[in-house]
Formats: C-alpha cells, sequence, structure tokens
C-alpha cells in the first residue's frame, strides 16, 4: 500500500528556481559594481604614483622649491603652508560645527531647528568657488591676500560637514542616557558636556577628521584666497603661505616637465594624506563604538 | 479570563457539597441506626465515612494546587479559604455521625422513655436542618440565612440541655446508668454538629464580608443564660 | 440544676475578633505628596485625568493597572519629567510637602534633585561603575568625600560586595540585575527625598528581580518610594499602599483614572470597586 502522505520537494523547482537565478545576478552585479569603484581608485592612485615617482625624495619632502624656478627642491613650504591653513581652518569649524550640532539636537525648538538645517544642507552644496569669492571680497579686497583668509574659506567648506557628522553621532545617543542624567537633576547643558558629548566623542572626532581630508585638498577656495605666495618656507599668516592645492595648479601650468613631475608628487602627498586620514577615522569610529557598549 | 482557574474553583465548590449531602446522609444513616438498634446500617455508616474522607483529602489537595500556582486574591482567596475551612468542619460533623453510629452498636438493648426518644429525634433533625442551612447558605452566598444558624444552634443546646436533664431520670440499673453514658456522648456529638454547622455559617460570612468574625462568643454570657 | 456548658469549650476561640476598619493606619503619616484633581494632556489626547490621592513618607506606594492607563504618566509628573515632552499640558494641583512643583518660578531641576528616577531599562553611562555614582554629587557640588558617598551609595543599593574591586570596570560590564542596582546607587547618591522607579524589574530575570524587592523595603527607612508596576504580585508583596489606574472609556474620549487607592492588603483582599476586584483576580485586562 502506497504512503497517503504526499511528498514535499526539497529542491527548487519553478519561481522558487528562477528566484535563486535572479539573486545570484543581483549578487553577481552588485560584486561588480563594488570591484570597480575599488578598481577606480587603484587607477587613479597607481597612475599618480606612477607618474610621481621619478620627482619623489626625502628632498622633495623638506627641501622648498628652487627660488627662480629651477631643477631640484621639493615642496616643504607648500606642506607647512597647508597644514597652517587647514589647522587655522579647523579651529575654526570644528567648534562652531559642533556647538551648532549640540544646539539643533538638544535645545532647539522644531520651528527654529528646521530653517537652520536648511541653510546648513544649502551651505554644504554650495559650490566652493564662490565660497572663494566671497571670501575674496570680504577679507581680500583692498588688502593682500593671507593664509588666515584661505583658512576661513575653507572653514566656511567645513563647517557643515562637521556639523552633520557631529549631529549624526549625537543623535546616536540613546534619549534613556539623556532621562539619567536629567531625573538626577543634573541641568540639560551640562548634562551635554558630561554624558553626552564624552559618548560622542569619537563619532565627532571622526566627523572632522573627514572635513579636514576634504579641506585640505580644495582648490577653488584657496585660489582666490591664497595663491599669490613667495615659495620660502614661513609661518607669517597674514600673508598668504604656499600651499598644496594651489601649487599643484601653478606647477601643471609651468612648461618645465621636472614641475609637472613635482606636481604628481604633490598630488600623491595629498592623496596618500586623505588615505591615512579616512584610515584614522574609520579607527576612531570603531573605538567610539566600543565605548558605547556596541 | 483565567477560564481553567474559575473551572478549579468551580469543581472544588461542587465536591465540597457533595461531600456536605454525603454528611447529611451519614447523619441520618447514624440517627436511624440508633433509633431501630440497626447494627447493620451502623457498620454502613462507619464505612460510608472513607467517601467523606476522600472528598476531604482531594478538596485539601485542589485548595494547595491552586495556592501554589493561581495566587488568588480577593474575592477568590476568600473563596478558597473558606471552603478550606467548610472542608474542615464537614470532616469533623462526619466523625461525629460515626461516633454516634459505634455507640449505637454499644448501646445495652434497654426500652428508654418516649420524651427522651423523641428529645433525641428533635435535636438530630435540628442537626439536619442546620447543615442544610449552612450549605444552602454558602451555595447562595446568602448572609442572612448564615447568620440565622445561631438561633438554631441555641435550640440545639437547650436540647442538649433536656436531654442530659432526661438521662438522669432515666433509673438506675446498671443497663440503664451504661445507656445514659452513652446517651451522654451521642447528645454531646450531636451539639458539636450544631457547632460546625454554624462554623460554617461563619465561613459564609467571612466570604461575603471579608471580616473575621464568631456570630456568638461562648465565654461571654448572653441575655437569657443570665 | 446543671447549668449549662456541659461541654468543655476548648475548640472555639474565646475573644471575638472584630476587624477594625476605622481610620486606616496612614493618619499619623507625614503627607509627601497631595494631589488634587491632576490631569495630563498631549495635545487633544488626555493620557489621565481628575486624580486624587495622597502619598505618605517612608511608605512604598504602587501603581498598578492596565497598559495605557496613564501610570507611567502619573509618575513622570511627580519629578516633571513630562516637560520633556513638548505637546505635555498639566492641570491640576500636584503640592510636594506644601509646594505647587508647576507652580511660579520653580525650576524642575530643583525638583529633580529631591525627586529621583529609576527607569524601566538600565540606563548607567558609559562611565566606569565609580564614575557612574559620583558624577552625579560631583556635577551637583557635593564633592566632598566622595568616595565615602560612593560606597554608601553602592551599599546602600545592595552592590558595594558585588563591586567593590572593579570600580573602575566600565558599567557596562556588569549584568541587568547588577545595572539596574547601579541606577538605584547612582539617584540615591545625591541622598533625594523620594524615589520614583517606573518598573524597576519588568527588564530583569526573577533573581535579580527579588534583590531589587528586597532592596526596596530596606530603601524606604530613607526615602518615600512609588513604584510603577504591571505586575500586581508584586505590588502585593512590596508595597504598602497601592493605586489602581484604570482606562474610562466613553463615547467622545478616554482618558485614564485612578480608580482605586488603599492599603495593599485591603487592595487585594477585599477592594471596594468592582473594577478593581476584576482586575487584581484577572478576570479582565
Amino acid at each position: 500500500m502506497a504512503a497517503a502522505t504526499p511528498q514535499v520537494s526539497l529542491r527548487a523547482t519553478g519561481s522558487l528556481r528562477r528566484r535563486r537565478i535572479v539573486n545570484k545576478i543581483m549578487e553577481g552585479v552588485g560584486t561588480a559594481a563594488a570591484l570597480l569603484a575599488v578598481a577606480v581608485l587603484v587607477v587613479v592612485t597607481v597612475s599618480v604614483a606612477v607618474r610621481a615617482a621619478p620627482a619623489l625624495s626625502w628632498d622633495f619632502l623638506t627641501q622648498p622649491p628652487n627660488l627662480f624656478g629651477g631643477p631640484g627642491g621639493g615642496i616643504s613650504s607648500a606642506i607647512i603652508g597647508s597644514a597652517l591653513i587647514v589647522g587655522m581652518a579647523t579651529a575654526l569649524a570644528l567648534p562652531v560645527g559642533v556647538l551648532i550640532a549640540i544646539y539643533l539636537t538638544e535645545f532647539a525648538p522644531r520651528a527654529v531647528a528646521a530653517p537652520i538645517q536648511l541653510a546648513l544642507d544649502v551651505l554644504n552644496g554650495l559650490p566652493t568657488i564662490v565660497v572663494g569669492i566671497f571670501v575674496y571680497g570680504i577679507l581680500v579686497i583692498g588688502h593682500l591676500q593671507s593664509a588666515y583668509a584661505g583658512a576661513v574659506a575653507l572653514s566656511i567648506v567645513m563647517l557643515p560637514l562637521v556639523s552633520r557628522a557631529a549631529q549624526e553621532t549625537l543623535l546616536l545617543v540613546p534619549s534613556a542616557l539623556r532621562e539619567a542624567s536629567l531625573a538626577l537633576g543634573v541641568s540639560r547643558w551640562r548634562t551635554v558636556v558630561g554624558v553626552i558629548l564624552p559618548t560622542t566623542f569619537g563619532g565627532i572626532m571622526t566627523g572632522a577628521v573627514l572635513a579636514v581630508a576634504r579641506a585640505a585638498g580644495e582648490t577653488a577656495p584657496l585660489l582666490f584666497t591664497c595663491s599669490i605666495f613667495s615659495p620660502d618656507v614661513s609661518t607669517d599668516v597674514t600673508k598668504a603661505l604656499p600651499n598644496i592645492p594651489v601649487l599643484i595648479f601653478t606647477y601643471s601650468e609651468q612648461p618645465d616637465p621636472a614641475l609637472h613631475e613635482q606636481a604628481w608628487g604633490a598630488a600623491l602627498v595629498l592623496m596618500v594624506f586623505v588615505l591615512v586620514a579616512s584610515l584614522g577615522a574609520k579607527a576612531l569610529l570603531a573605538r567610539s563604538r566600543r565605548k558605547l557598549g556596541r | 479570563m483565567r477560564t481553567t482557574f474559575q473551572d478549579e474553583l468551580n469543581l472544588l465548590e461542587t465536591t465540597l457539597q457533595e461531600e456536605g449531602a454525603l454528611v447529611l446522609r451519614a447523619l441520618r444513616g447514624a440517627l436511624n441506626a440508633l433509633e431501630q438498634r440497626d447494627h447493620e446500617l451502623a457498620d454502613e455508616v462507619i464505612a460510608f465515612d472513607d467517601d467523606v474522607d476522600d472528598r476531604y483529602i482531594r478538596i485539601e489537595e485542589g485548595i494547595q494546587s491552586l495556592l501554589a500556582r493561581q495566587t488568588p486574591v480577593a474575592s477568590d482567596l476568600r473563596l478558597v479559604l473558606a471552603i478550606l475551612h467548610i472542608n474542615l468542619h464537614l470532616e469533623r460533623m462526619a466523625d461525629y455521625c460515626v461516633t454516634v453510629a459505634k455507640l449505637s452498636k454499644l448501646v445495652p438493648d434497654v426500652e428508654p422513655s418516649p420524651r427522651f426518644v423523641e428529645g433525641f429525634e428533635e435535636m438530630g433533625s435540628r442537626c439536619e436542618e442546620m447543615i442544610r442551612i449552612a450549605l444552602d447558605s454558602f451555595s447562595d452566598r446568602d448572609l442572612e440565612r448564615a447568620e440565622s444558624l445561631v438561633e438554631l444552634d441555641e435550640l440545639i443546646d437547650r436540647a442538649n440541655r433536656r436531654v442530659v436533664e432526661r438521662i438522669l431520670e432515666l433509673g438506675s440499673s446498671e443497663a440503664m446508668r451504661e445507656y445514659g453514658l452513652r446517651m451522654v456522648i451521642v447528645s454531646r456529638a450531636l451539639e458539636r454538629i450544631g457547632d460546625h454547622a454554624v462554623d460554617i455559617g461563619e465561613q459564609v460570612a467571612y466570604l461575603l464580608t471579608a471580616e473575621f468574625r464568631e456570630f456568638t462568643d461562648a465565654s461571654h454570657k448572653t441575655a437569657h443564660e443570665l | 440544676m446543671m447549668n449549662d456548658n456541659v461541654t468543655i469549650p476548648v475548640d472555639v476561640a474565646p475573644v471575638e475578633i472584630a476587624q477594625e476598619r476605622g481610620a486606616p493606619e496612614t493618619a499619623q503619616r507625614e503627607v509627601v505628596f497631595d494631589v488634587r484633581d491632576l490631569g495630563v494632556h498631549y495635545g487633544s489626547t488626555t493620557a489621565i485625568s481628575g486624580v486624587n490621592l495622597e502619598i505618605y513618607r517612608n511608605l512604598i506606594t504602587a501603581m498598578i493597572g492596565p497598559s495605557g492607563c496613564g501610570k507611567s504618566t502619573f509618575i513622570r509628573c511627580l519629578n516633571r519629567m513630562n516637560d520633556l515632552v513638548p505637546s505635555a499640558r498639566v492641570t491640576g494641583n500636584l503640592m510636594y510637602r506644601g509646594q505647587d512643583i508647576y507652580g511660579e518660578g520653580v525650576d524642575p531641576v530643583a525638583v529633580r534633585r529631591q525627586i529621583g528616577m529609576v527607569f524601566q531599562r538600565p540606563n548607567p553611562f558609559p562611565k566606569s561603575i565609580y564614575d557612574n555614582v559620583a558624577w552625579g554629587p560631583r556635577v551637583l557640588g557635593l564633592k566632598k568625600r566622595l568616595d565615602e558617598r560612593v560606597e554608601k551609595a553602592l551599599r546602600g543599593a545592595a552592590l558595594w560586595e558585588e563591586v567593590k574591586d572593579r570600580l573602575k570596570r566600565s558599567a557596562l560590564s556588569l549584568s541587568g540585575g547588577q545595572q539596574q542596582r547601579l541606577c538605584i546607587a547612582r539617584a540615591i547618591a545625591i541622598e533625594p527625598d523620594v524615589l520614583l522607579l517606573d518598573e524597576p524589574a519588568s527588564a530583569l530575570d526573577p533573581i535579580a528581580t527579588a534583590a531589587i524587592e528586597e532592596l526596596m523595603h530596606d530603601l524606604k527607612r530613607d526615602y518615600t518610594i512609588v513604584i510603577v508596576t504591571h505586575n500586581m504580585q508584586q505590588a502585593a508583596r512590596v508595597a504598602d499602599m497601592t493605586a489602581f489606574f484604570s482606562l474610562e472609556v466613553d463615547e467622545s474620549h478616554r482618558s485614564g483614572v485612578l480608580v482605586e487607592y488603599d492599603n495593599t492588603d485591603r487592595l487585594f483582599t477585599n477592594p471596594s470597586d468592582k473594577r478593581t476586584e476584576d482586575y487584581v483576580t484577572g478576570r479582565f485586562g
């Protein structure tokens, strides 16, 4: 006598099989897209590295450009100048950006927060060349170009980035922590400083590092505010200081192929900096996640 | 909600009422055995006690289980406690019925006066009435009926005293004296059954009013005793 | 003539036991919270309305009732945590030791200094165990003899023995029950007057729950405790007074109301309101 229970097939047939195929195709497409992105990055990095190779040397990093534009020399003055400019820009953008983020997430009523948020988003999308012209109009016309004008321009570019990163981190803090602190009879502000900020420190720093990496490579704002400079090493921020993005730009316009190589070299330095900064930001984020107990 | 719990409670109450019905039968049997000098009937009554004990144990176990598992509160808790106590009173009543049945076998073969026999019959039927009222007041949750048991118990107490007086009148032959002694004990057994019926009434009152209250106070003299 | 009582009365209690249903023992107690006609509205919805009760010093008062009946809303009025909800509006009168909590010029921060709260899910700060307890006092200016204060608070929360050797470790390394006791320690470190506990054991396993309940018995010596719980048996075990909240629904609206407030013993043996009876016996909701 045959068994009465019908056999349920455990093999994929019909529509189940079709879905499996579609699934596999989509997986393949996704993987290919990801690989493409990585490939692009690799191609760019390799081609820059290859073209920069001839110019790279210890001197390249430690010597300023030759006075009369001859062969030899390096880009040390531009590295120092960029460091100073970006450093000042960070000093301006970081506190302001964090404060804005704190205000938006902890204190602002909805009606006030929405327009401020909008303004930040617009600022984020503002073409950097417009920022450059704006700062030029305010700080450079009637005076000379200067490093601090460049810093101001860069800080405007960094501000929405820092603020957005800080906001997202602040929003990640569970409201239970806020409630716990408030229930102790601690004021709102002290709650922010003592409980919320320490937990968001890692996330905010991550945002800051990424903003720095971005600002280090912005050319347009510096073209208007800090592009006419002497090539010597200097730390006088009231004058225009040499900086890497503008240097790449000007060297690439020179007829001398040695200078072209130096431009590639500078570009590689910039890329390496961005890479290191990005990895550093990831490490910071991981550490701060562990602290929050996740 | 809580239908299993409610079913358990209902089962306990039903079993209790069954036990009550058995007690009534035992009492009637014992009284008849006594009156008719029916030794066989007396043996049946004695054996019958097992049925009562069986229900007694079932109810005890059921309550233990219910308390452990269901955490009854408020009126449920009072009901469970009332059942627990009434169970005990019924079991004691049944034991007294067995006492009467045993005594009916030991009693010498004498012919007591009709007044005497009347007295006993009166006590017996009062007891039956009280048991019925107690059980009905419990199933109907009737406070007034429960409280009425006190007066009926008064009547039994008086009947008990009259019986004792008449025992003294019985005569001084040895058989009569033995008869008298046994009858004192029977009379006391019936009087105690009446007391237990009042106790059941008190449990009903507790269930309905949430007050622990004795209907009378045996140590304080009432108006007509003074 | 033979007197009555031929029988030997051994099995009848000689004294008549009368239950006194007069004034409850609370008449002697100090009133900490005096609530008159309290109502809370979130926009156009009414969460609770018409609540009247008094909370007494050094007693544990429990709020029970089905979900959504407003017991958490009520307890959050007591320390103005409802202020954190933008649309919340409080009507009626809430006096704390004679002062109107919602009166003019009253600072909610000062209120919460006196009336602490522990929440349903343990929420220790991501700091060390020591810092969790010490941070509040530090910030609020109670900096003297901080170590002593921390130890006293941890002892008060029955946690000292378990953590005294690892005070510097992160609070997040503790178990759920320990974290909740840490939150209690954190709350009592600033020596409040009242402790509000919003379902403090509902996220904990039975053993941790028992530890918290045991703790409450000790804590009520020094603090007035108000607890919200959805576990009736817990209220029956720990509370001196119990308030039963329920939902009142009619054609136009629904709101939480206080149905009955009494001695826990009385509420669980002979409640006055049928709704209470139905709830505690599990016949509804």
